[in-house]
C-alpha cells in the first residue's frame, strides 16, 4: 500500500495539473482525491511540488541481444529504461541474427521475461536477414505478438519486395515502421549535408535522402491498404511530407520523432564529436524548429528515442569510422522537461500523450492513466531537483550521449509498476 | 599564445599568420644565403605518419625539420590498410612511448589529426586529412601570393576544380579570406558544394568566372582515382570546360593571371603542357615556399600541452540553442 501525498498529477488530456493524494493498493490506484486518510499500514510518500505521471513507453530501442551484448544487454537496456521512467520498449530488430524468425522471437521475448523488470516488446525484420530479397517469417512473428515490421538500421531498398510484404502482413494485422534514407543518396558517413559537412570535409547526407523514402513509403502503405510508422523524423521536408499524407486521410501513417532531433544540429558536432553522430542526422535549427512544430500540431505522433549503445571504444574512433547513434533512455525525459517543459514550450499533456500513451497505442497495448481502477504504472517526477548524467549515473551500458557529464534540472524520482517500485532515489 | 598544434585554418588567428608568414620569410632568406642548417630544433625528433602517399608534402617537411636540425623518423604507414581508429590508438601508444615532439599526419579520415593531438602530448601537424584540412599548403600559397602582392587585400583568387574533395581549397579559401583576399570557386556543378561559405562566389561556367577579373587562377588536382564515382562524364570534357587549354593560357598571358597548383599536375587535364613554362606560372615557387612555411611552424609549435577539444557549440547558432545548466 502506498499513499502519495499532494502529487501534482499529469494526463494526456489536460494541460493543467491537478493536485491530489494517490493511493495504490496491490497495484491498482485504488483512490485518488484530497486530502485521503491514511490507511493502516500504507507506506505515506509527502509528493508535494512533483509530477506523478504515467510512465514512459519507448517504442524505438536497441537492446543489442542478440549478439552485440557487448553494447548492451536486455537487462542492462531495461534498467536504464527504469533510470530513465520507462516502463515498456519496443526493441529493433537490427540484431545478429536479426530478429526474423518466430524462433529468433521467442528466444529473445524469453530472455526479456528473465532479464528484465519491464515488459520488453520486440519488432520483427522485413526481410530475412535485413537484406531487403526475401520476406522475413512473417506470420510466425505474429503468433508471438510481433506487430511492427521493420529492418530499421536501412529502408528496405527495393519498394517491390516492401509492397509486397505489405500486402502480405496487413492481412494479419501487423504494421510496418520505416527507417527512412536512400542509401546511394546518404553514404556511410551520418552527417547532414550543409554548411558542416563541407567544414570538417565529410560526405554529407542530404535530408532528400529521408524525405524522398518517407514519400515513397506512404505511397507504398496506401497502394497495400497498409499502416506505415515513419521512424526518427529529421527534417522539415519530411515532417511535411507525413502532414501533407495525413491531411489527406486515406493511408494509414504514424510518425515519431527522437528528442534529440528536436535538440542539437549538426552545429554541435562542431570538432568530429562522435557523441551526435547518428542516423538519420542531425539537420539544422530550422528543422529542429519544424519538427517541433510538427511535435505539437500532432504530425508526430509519439517520441522515441533510438536508444543506441555503442561501447566508449567504438565512438572513440573518428567521426567517419565510428557508428552511428546515441542512447537516449536515461535522458529522454530529463531533456524533454529542461529544454521544453521547463521553458513553456510545451505541457506535460504532450509529454504523457506522445512518450507514454500513443507508443502504447501504437503497440495494442493499455494505456495506463492515473485514475481510480487504473494498474499502477506511474512515474513520481521532481522538477526542482537536477539530474547529472554521470558514467555511475547511467545503466546503459554505453554512454554514447552528448548529455554525459551534463547537469540538467529534473528527476525521475520514482518509478512505480503494479505492485513493485522499480525506483526509488 | 603558445601552440601545441595545427590542425586546421579555421582556429588561427589572424595575428598568427601574419607572424608565420613573416617568419617564413626569414627561413626563405636563411637557406638562401646558403646557410642550409639552424639548430632552432636540436635533439627534438619529428615522426612522419603518412596514411597516405604524398612525395611531395612528405619530403617537403622532412627538408624543413631536418634545416631545423630536428631529428626525422617515418613511421612506415603507407602501406597499412589498418586506418581505423582501434590501430591509430596503438599507433599513438606507441608514439608516445618513443617520446617524439612532432607528428607529421596525414591520413584521409577527415579530423583524424585532431583525434591524435588530443591522444599525444607531442605537436600534431596535419599535412592533410581527407576533405578537411591542409593549413602547411594554405600558408604556403598565401606566402607565394603575397611575394606577388605585399597586400593582398582586396586581390582576387580564381580556385578550380573538384572543391568538393579538396581540403587544399576549404584551407587556403579560408587562410586567403582572412587576409583579405576575395576567392570563388570554378568548378563543376557535381564538384562545387552549394552549400559552401557564403563569402565565395560560386562559377560552373569558365568565361563567366574570368569576367569576374581574378589575380591569380588556382588549378586543384583532379583527383583521377575518385572516377568511380562520376562527377563529370569525362578527363577531356573536363579540360575542355575546365581547363587551361592553350587558347586560355593565350588569354591569361595577355591578362598576366598567375597560375597556382598544388601538384602534383595531371597534363592536359587541369592545365596543357605550356602552362609549365609560362613566366607567371608559380607552380614552382609553391614547392619551394612549402619548406620555409613548414619549419616556421615547427619553429612556432610548443610540445608539451593538452589539445583543447573545441567547446561544443551551443548557443552559438542565432535561434537560441539548448544550452545545459553546468
Ligand atoms: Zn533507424
Amino acid at each position: 500500500m502506498l499513499l502519495l501525498q499532494n502529487a501534482r498529477i499529469a494526463s494526456e488530456n489536460s494541460p493543467t495539473l491537478l493536485e491530489g493524494d494517490v493511493l495504490i493498493v496491490e497495484g491498482k490506484i485504488q483512490d485518488v482525491g484530497n486530502n485521503l486518510a491514511i490507511p493502516e499500514g500504507a507506506r505515506v510518500i509527502d509528493a508535494r511540488g512533483r509530477i506523478l505521471m504515467p510512465a514512459m513507453f519507448d517504442a524505438h530501442v536497441h537492446f543489442r541481444a542478440p549478439g552485440f551484448e557487448n553494447k548492451e544487454t536486455i537487462t542492462t537496456g531495461s534498467e536504464a529504461a527504469i533510470n530513465g521512467g520507462v516502463t515498456g520498449v519496443v526493441m529493433m530488430p537490427n540484431t545478429r541474427p536479426a530478429i526474423d524468425s518466430a524462433a529468433v522471437v521467442a528466444t529473445v521475448l524469453e530472455s526479456a521475461e528473465r532479464k528484465s523488470r519491464i515488459p520488453v516488446y520486440t519488432s520483427g525484420c522485413v526481410t530475412k536477414d535485413r537484406q531487403g530479397k526475401e520476406l522475413a517469417e512473417i506470420d510466425g512473428m505474429r503468433a508471438l505478438g510481433v506487430k511492427m515490421l521493420t529492418d530499421d538500421g536501412d529502408t528496405t531498398s527495393d519498394p517491390a519486395v516492401l509492397l509486397r510484404a505489405m500486402q502480405y502482413a496487413t492481412e494479419f494485422g501487423m504494421f510496418f515502421a520505416s527507417h527512412c534514407e536512400v542509401p546511394e543518396l546518404a553514404g556511410p558517413r551520418s552527417l547532414n549535408e550543409g554548411v558542416m559537412s563541407y567544414r570538417l570535409g565529410i560526405k554529407g547526407s542530404p535530408a532528400c535522402a529521408e524525405e524522398i523514402i518517407i514519400d515513397r513509403d506512404i505511397r507504398l502503405a496506401r497502394a497495400a491498404g497498409a499502416h506505415i510508422h515513419i521512424q526518427h523524423v529529421s527534417s522539415k521536408l519530411g515532417m511535411e511530407t507525413i502532414r501533407w499524407w495525413k491531411s489527406r486521410g486515406d493511408v494509414k501513417v504514424t510518425a515519431e520523432v527522437a528528442p534529440h532531433h528536436l535538440l542539437f544540429t549538426d552545429e554541435h558536432i562542431g570538432d568530429y564529436d562522435t557523441n551526435y553522430k547518428m542516423n538519420p542526422p542531425l539537420r539544422t535549427q530550422a528543422d529542429c524548429d519544424a519538427l517541433l512544430e510538427g511535435l505539437k500540431e500532432g504530425v508526430f505522433d509519439l517520441i522515441a528515442t533510438d536508444h543506441a549503445p555503442h561501447t566508449p571504444f567504438e565512438k572513440a574512433q573518428d567521426f567517419i569510422s565510428a557508428p552511428n547513434g546515441i542512447t537516449g533512455l536515461e535522458t529522454a525525459l530529463v531533456s524533454l522537461y529542461h529544454f521544453f517543459v521547463r521553458p513553456g514550450k510545451f505541457g506535460w499533456d504532450l509529454v504523457v500523450k506522445r512518450y507514454s500513451a500513443e507508443p502504447r497505442r501504437l503497440m495494442g497495448l493499455p494505456v495506463p492513466t492515473i485514475e481510480v481502477g487504473q494498474p499502477a504504472d506511474c512515474v513520481l517526477f521532481d522538477t526542482e531537483a537536477e539530474t547529472t548524467f554521470t558514467k555511475e549515473f547511467m545503466k546503459s551500458k554505453s554512454q554514447n550521449t552528448p548529455f554525459i557529464n551534463q547537469t540538467l534540472n529534473g528527476r525521475v524520482d520514482m518509478v512505480i509498476l503494479g505492485t513493485e517500485i522499480l525506483l526509488e532515489r | 599564445m603558445a601552440r601545441k598544434d595545427l590542425l586546421d585554418i579555421a582556429s588561427l588567428h589572424r595575428e598568427e599568420i601574419e607572424f608565420l608568414l613573416d617568419q617564413s620569410t626569414s627561413f626563405k632568406q636563411v637557406f638562401t644565403c646558403s646557410v642550409k642548417k639552424v639548430p632552432a630544433l636540436e635533439g627534438k625528433s619529428v615522426l612522419m605518419l603518412f596514411y597516405e602517399p604524398s612525395t611531395r608534402t612528405h619530403t617537403s617537411f622532412e627538408v624543413a625539420a631536418k634545416r631545423l636540425s630536428a631529428e626525422v623518423t617515418n613511421f612506415n604507414v603507407a602501406h597499412s590498410s589498418v586506418t581505423k581508429g582501434e590501430s591509430i590508438r596503438e599507433t599513438v601508444e606507441t608514439l608516445q612511448a618513443m617520446r617524439t615532439d612532432y607528428i607529421v599526419v596525414r591520413h584521409s579520415r577527415s579530423g583524424l589529426p585532431g583525434m591524435i593531438a588530443r591522444q599525444t602530448k607531442a605537436s600534431v601537424i596535419n599535412a592533410g586529412d581527407g576533405a578537411h584540412a591542409h593549413p602547411t599548403q594554405a600558408l604556403l600559397d598565401a606566402f607565394t601570393i603575397k611575394e606577388k602582392f605585399p597586400d593582398p587585400r582586396g586581390k582576387k583568387v580564381l580556385i578550380i576544380g573538384d572543391i568538393l574533395h579538396s581540403r587544399v581549397a576549404r584551407s587556403t579559401s579560408n587562410l586567403l579570406q582572412k587576409l583579405g583576399v576575395e576567392v570563388a570557386y570554378l568548378g563543376p556543378g557535381s564538384l562545387v558544394p552549394k552549400y559552401g561559405p557564403e563569402t565565395i562566389r560560386r562559377f560552373t561556367d569558365y568565361d563567366a568566372a574570368m569576367a569576374w577579373a581574378p589575380d591569380v587562377v588556382y588549378l586543384l588536382r583532379v583527383q583521377m582515382e575518385r572516377q568511380d564515382v562520376q562527377f563529370f562524364p569525362s578527363l577531356r570534357e573536363y579540360h575542355r570546360l575546365y581547363g587551361i587549354t592553350t587558347e586560355r593560357l593565350e588569354e591569361i598571358r595577355q591578362r598576366g593571371l598567375y597560375i597556382m597548383h598544388p601538384g602534383p599536375v595531371n597534363r592536359g587535364v587541369e592545365l596543357c603542357d605550356a602552362v609549365m613554362d609560362y613566366e607567371r606560372s608559380l607552380i614552382n615557387n609553391q614547392v619551394e615556399n612549402g619548406i620555409a612555411v613548414r619549419m616556421a611552424v615547427l619553429d612556432w609549435l610548443t610540445p608539451g600541452g593538452e589539445s583543447p577539444r573545441s567547446e561544443p557549440t551551443f548557443g552559438r547558432s542565432a535561434a537560441p540553442l539548448p544550452h545545459f545548466t553546468a
